[in-house]
């Protein structure tokens, strides 16, 4: 025994001496500056944290298991239900496979047998039902059909079609197949491969011995006995998945990440495919070794020689689909089988022994018919040929309508492979396009935080542009491969549901930032010259070269957008983790300073004085940094006008904001909240304003509350009413908020209809059944008026906000708690104090000096 | 051939296999007990109906019984004559396996991919007996204690109260020593 082990032994003993959770640090600890043999222990115990049941079960059994099934042959003649035995036709782990004779429909059938010492391992058991479940649920020629699942005197049984021919192992033995032949099966085993993974079934075990080869040439895929369910797309769940980090599989055409034991899916059966392929063509497998461990190895490490040097003439192209097939990354691989096969229609296309044509199902694209591919692209041969110079479709289009703006929403990059995900590609490629595309002039461009809900989402691009009432839709992909991303955008038109524009591209992914704006910029030109408009300068509007930071700043302008109290503190946390990476990025601190804006602005409990003085600053270091930022002079305004009462400043830096960013929609928003505050009153102007906010963004919630807010201030009640029936559909849970803004004031003299209102919203905002009872008692007690007084009391017991309180007296018609309430939103500094001379819920109050007082007061700071 | 041994003479001769004294005497026991072994676990492994649960310690239990006169039994012997019965039964368990991967694979080429006949999945972890085998012959290089328990336990199916008497250790040396075993061939197994 030599030393260092002497110590592991020792090292390792001591620490199972001790608790679970002492371990780690005992172990740190007794192992010293010995890096080594800390490893060494850290593994062993991690290895042991892994082996629970390991070697637990003695070995006989499992040999008994090997040996019987060697021994239990049926015999000719051997009646099973309603089969009768022919002869034995195959064997494999679960069992074997017999060809019999079904006497009831006189029909030869295949018999697959559990074997009989696997019926008491339940989950081999639920696995091989599993298979029969999973197949029988697919209907498609290439894939065996199951005639019955069955258990016959405690055997479980398996009847399918029974496939006259031989399986693709014999062929492939007999005679190598030429190119056309390969790729026509490759074809048929993509067709039933692309069917099983829309039903959202993996076969996981794609082989030559699973895949039969019909005297016609039909290829029929057997033995979907280790398919795993996968939930669907229509939110189907899984029935059974056989465990992640077993490896079960065959090694030669195991995918790396089913070697290694990981989470497996479609993309595994795309590389099984592909290893079939190269080995149908160079005739022999790509990844080989002398052992099972050895082949895994080279599945793990090596790459194939390339299938010019195995003797075959080969087509670039060729060796393009084994190579995206057999990445070793599968997000580097086809993004599905689907795409797969394109690749393989396309080739056999060009290769001149088509032999069973009729037998290729064409394969159902999961996405728009008229996507193109990139292959495409960097197939010369392709392209020298001529012929398909229309399947690259790119429509060259150029019709101008009308001279009017187009609206153009532009999507989050969806992920070809959702299993890595990096929002600096998905959001960061947006917010890029989002920029560029609003230079140009003539197009109205959709707002970031207006798309940030079609990231999670199964995105349907023509169903977002509606939403989002948009001409247009740019909706993208993105797949990362080899230090790349490969970019595709489509042009949607929302109306005629057509591709008027393609675009791929692909770029390093080493400068983050310079791709993005690289493809934003190629993008823009693209739809600049489809449309014949000019553009402003590109102008580096990101304001940070930090990765880090950027991401940061993104999450806080996600978090900001949803204007709710928890939500507003993270926005101020990310926005101010970003400008701590980087100081100098303007953009995070005017993120920073409308954040703490906002903070008072949506109720947060917070200092106000203090929130305001934050935000003043991070305002001042904005604009230091940039001098012409938009969203800076925003959070400048805001601040001018709620907490200092300064409208004529406000209105400067609100001027400036639009200036620099006409199509800000929250610079208008805050436009119009100017525009009809007492000192302005321009009411028309206003409604104008936030009429363009939501036209640049039409699906915000609170552009819509301050449109109702303008109607309501502006005294048009006959458009204010129906604009809160809107936004109380809309977002049920805020209808109180919106209903309070109004109230009273919009249906003055029909109570009645007030309180049905109130009530039905009550409902809607899931409001306790104690408070709706209050108002209910209220209500038939005192009217209307005793409802105002009871909201007025509840606001003033649960601190809502003192303006709030003090409308609600002041409708109830009591004048001292009315202004007593006023008092303190000014003292507290609530913003509101801008609308005392316009508010429609004060007018009880309009002759009060000490009203008329306290206005002269806010106009004079 | 029907011999029959006292347990005495058991002792004696197992003293003097690992005293390395009589090395003929060795090779006839060894012999005399892996045929035993060996015919009793074909007889079992191949008994058509099996009981589900498969005592490996009954199969050494009664290949011993057949060796030994049990009417002078004493745990000494019985405990010796277990831990030669499990590398036995290691050696016999792999071969049965090997002949059947044979067989299965019959005389195909190459490139046809290993069967997963000896394949063996437990909880999580799926290995070869064969890799198996070769692991436990590595883990006996660095320390053939612990490849001893091994035996014992997954081959010969004893207990860890059984294995601590056939090794003479406390029951609680023994769980660590084969929980550190078991961390080093799970590791060896699944990297």
């Amino acid at each position: 025994m030599d030393e260092k082990w002497q110590k592991i032994r020792e090292i390792f003993d001591a620490a199972l001496r001790r608790k679970p959770e002492e371990r780690p640090n005992f172990v740190v600890e007794a192992c010293g500056e010995d890096k080594s043999l800390l490893a060494e222990v850290e593994s062993l115990l991690s290895s042991l944290g892994s082996a629970d049941g390991f070697l637990e079960t003695p070995v006989a059994d499992k040999v008994a298991d090997l040996i019987q099934s060697k021994n239990q042959r049926l015999a000719f003649g051997t009646v099973f239900s309603h089969y009768e035995i022919i002869e034995q036709i195959g064997e494999g782990g679960m069992g074997e496979v017999f060809l019999a004779k079904d006497t009831n429909l006189n029909r030869k059938v295949a018999l697959k047998l559990l074997a009989s010492h696997i019926t008491e391992d339940k989950t081999r058991v639920s696995r091989f039902r599993q298979e029969a479940f999973a197949t029988s649920a697919l209907n498609h020629p290439n894939i065996v059909t199951i005639y019955e699942i069955g258990k016959w005197q405690a055997r479980d049984f398996i009847v399918t079609e029974f496939i006259e021919g031989m399986t693709l192992r014999e062929h492939v033995r007999k005679k190598k197949p030429s190119v056309g032949e390969a790729l026509d099966i490759a074809l048929q085993v993509a067709s039933a491969l692309a069917a099983a993974h829309g039903a959202g079934i993996v076969h996981r075990d794609i082989k030559p011995e699973n895949i039969m080869i019909r005297e016609d040439g039909l290829v029929k895929v057997l033995d979907f006995g280790i398919a795993k369910y996968r939930p669907t797309q229509n939110g189907q769940k899984a029935l059974i998945e056989t465990e992640a980090g077993e490896i079960i599989g065959t090694a030669a055409y195991m995918s790396p990440e089913q070697a290694r034991g990981l989470e497996i899916d479609p993309q595994t059966d795309i590389w099984s495919l592909g290893v079939i392929l190269y080995e149908m063509l160079a005739g022999k497998l790509p990844f080989q070794g002398a052992t099972k461990s050895d082949r895994i190895a080279a599945i793990l490490e090596r790459e194939p020689a390339p299938l010019t040097k195995t003797g075959g003439k080969v087509s670039l192209l060729l060796q393009r689909i084994i190579d995206r097939a057999l990445a070793k990354d599968k997000r580097e691989r086809y993004a599905d089988i689907a795409e797969l096969a394109e690749d393989l229609h396309l080739l056999r296309e060009t290769t001149g022994d088509k032999i069973s044509s009729s037998l290729i199902l064409p394969i159902r694209s999961r996405r728009s018919p008229r996507r193109t591919y990139w292959l495409a692209a960097v197939s010369l041969l392709v392209l020298l040929s001529g012929a398909f110079g229309l399947w690259f479709y790119l429509s060259k289009t150029r019709q101008m309508s009308g001279s009017a703006r187009k609206s153009i929403v532009v999507l989050p990059l969806k992920p070809i492979n959702p299993a890595s995900r990096d929002e600096l590609y998905e959001i960061g490629i947006a917010d890029s396009l989002i920029q560029r595309l609003g230079l140009i002039k003539g197009f109205v461009v959709r707002p970031l935080s207006s798309i940030r809900k079609y990231v999670d989402v199964e995105q349907d691009a023509l169903a977002a542009g509606r939403e989002q009432q948009v001409d247009y839709v740019l909706a993208s992909n993105y797949q990362i491969a080899g230090g790349k991303i490969r970019v595709t955008s489509q042009l949607l038109n929302v109306e005629s549901g057509q591709v008027e524009e393609t675009y791929k591209g692909e770029k390093a992914t080493t400068d983050v930032f310079a791709m993005q704006d690289a493809i934003a910029n190629e993008i823009g030109k693209l739809l600049q010259s489809r449309f014949a408009l000019t553009s402003g300068t590109p102008a580096t509007t990101r304001g940070t070269d930090n990765e880090e930071a950027y991401r940061l700043y993104l999450q806080g302008v996600y978090f900001n957008d949803k204007r709710l109290p928890p939500d507003g503190e993270k926005a101020v946390e990310f926005f101010e983790q970003a400008v701590k990476i980087d100081p100098n990025y303007a953009r995070a601190w005017a993120g920073v300073a409308f954040a703490h804006r906002s903070l008072i602005d949506i109720g947060a409990d917070v200092d106000y004085q203090e929130q305001h003085r934050i935000s003043m600053e991070a305002v001042t270091k904005a604009l230091a940094l940039d001098p012409n930022l938009s969203e800076a002079y925003n959070a400048l305004c805001i601040n001018k006008l709620n907490y200092e009462y300064d409208v004529d400043g406000a209105e400067t830096a609100c001027r400036r904001a639009i200036e620099l960013d006409p199509n800000s929609p929250l610079a208008h928003n805050t436009y119009s909240r100017l525009l009809f505050s007492s000192q302005r009153k321009r009411f028309d102007e206003a409604i104008a304003e936030i009429k363009t906010a939501i036209d640049l963004d039409p699906t915000a919630f609170y552009h819509q509350l301050v449109y109702m807010f303008a109607l309501t201030m502006s005294r048009r009640y006959d458009e204010a009413v129906p604009q809160l029936e809107r936004l109380a559909q809309r977002n049920p849970k805020r209808a109180l908020i919106s209903f309070w803004l109004v109230s009273g004031v919009a249906f003055q003299g029909k109570e009645a209809e007030d309180f049905e209102r109130l009530t039905r919203f009550e409902k809607l905002a899931e409001t306790n059944d104690e408070t709706i009872k209050a108002i209910e008692t209220a209500y038939q007690t005192d009217g209307w008026q005793g409802v105002l007084r009871e909201h007025a009391e509840y606001n003033a017991k649960h601190d809502q906000t003192f303006y709030f309180t003090a409308c609600a007296y002041a409708q109830a018609g009591d004048k001292e708690k009315a202004l007593e309430y006023l008092e303190k939103t000014y003292q507290h500094r609530e913003h509101w104090m801008e609308y005392l001379g316009v508010d429609p819920r004060l007018d009880n109050l309009r002759d009060d000096p000490r009203f008329i007082e306290l206005i002269k007061r806010v106009e004079s700071k | 051939m029907k011999k029959q041994i006292n347990a005495g003479e058991l002792t004696e001769i197992l003293q003097n296999w690992s005293d390395n004294k009589n090395p003929e005497n060795n090779n006839a026991l060894f012999n005399l007990v892996y045929d035993e072994l060996r015919r009793q676990a074909h007889r079992f492994l191949l008994k058509e109906r099996r009981e589900h649960t498969l005592q490996t310690t009954a199969l050494v239990h009664e290949a011993y019984l057949k060796l030994v006169n049990q009417k002078k039994d004493s745990w000494e012997s019985r405990g010796q004559f277990f831990a030669i019965a499990a590398t036995m039964m290691r050696r016999i368990l792999i071969d049965y396996a090997k002949q059947k991967h044979r067989v299965k694979r019959g005389g195909a080429n190459d490139d046809l991919p290993l069967e997963e006949a000896l394949t063996l999945t437990v909880s999580n972890t799926s290995f070869n007996l064969i890799e198996l085998d070769e692991a436990l012959n590595r883990l006996a290089e660095k320390e053939e204690y612990l490849a001893k328990i091994v035996e014992l336990r997954f081959f010969s199916g004893l207990d860890v109260s059984e294995t601590a008497k056939v090794l003479n250790v406390s029951e609680s040396t023994i769980k660590r020593d084969w929980a550190m075993a078991k961390a080093w061939l799970h590791r060896e197994l699944t990297r």
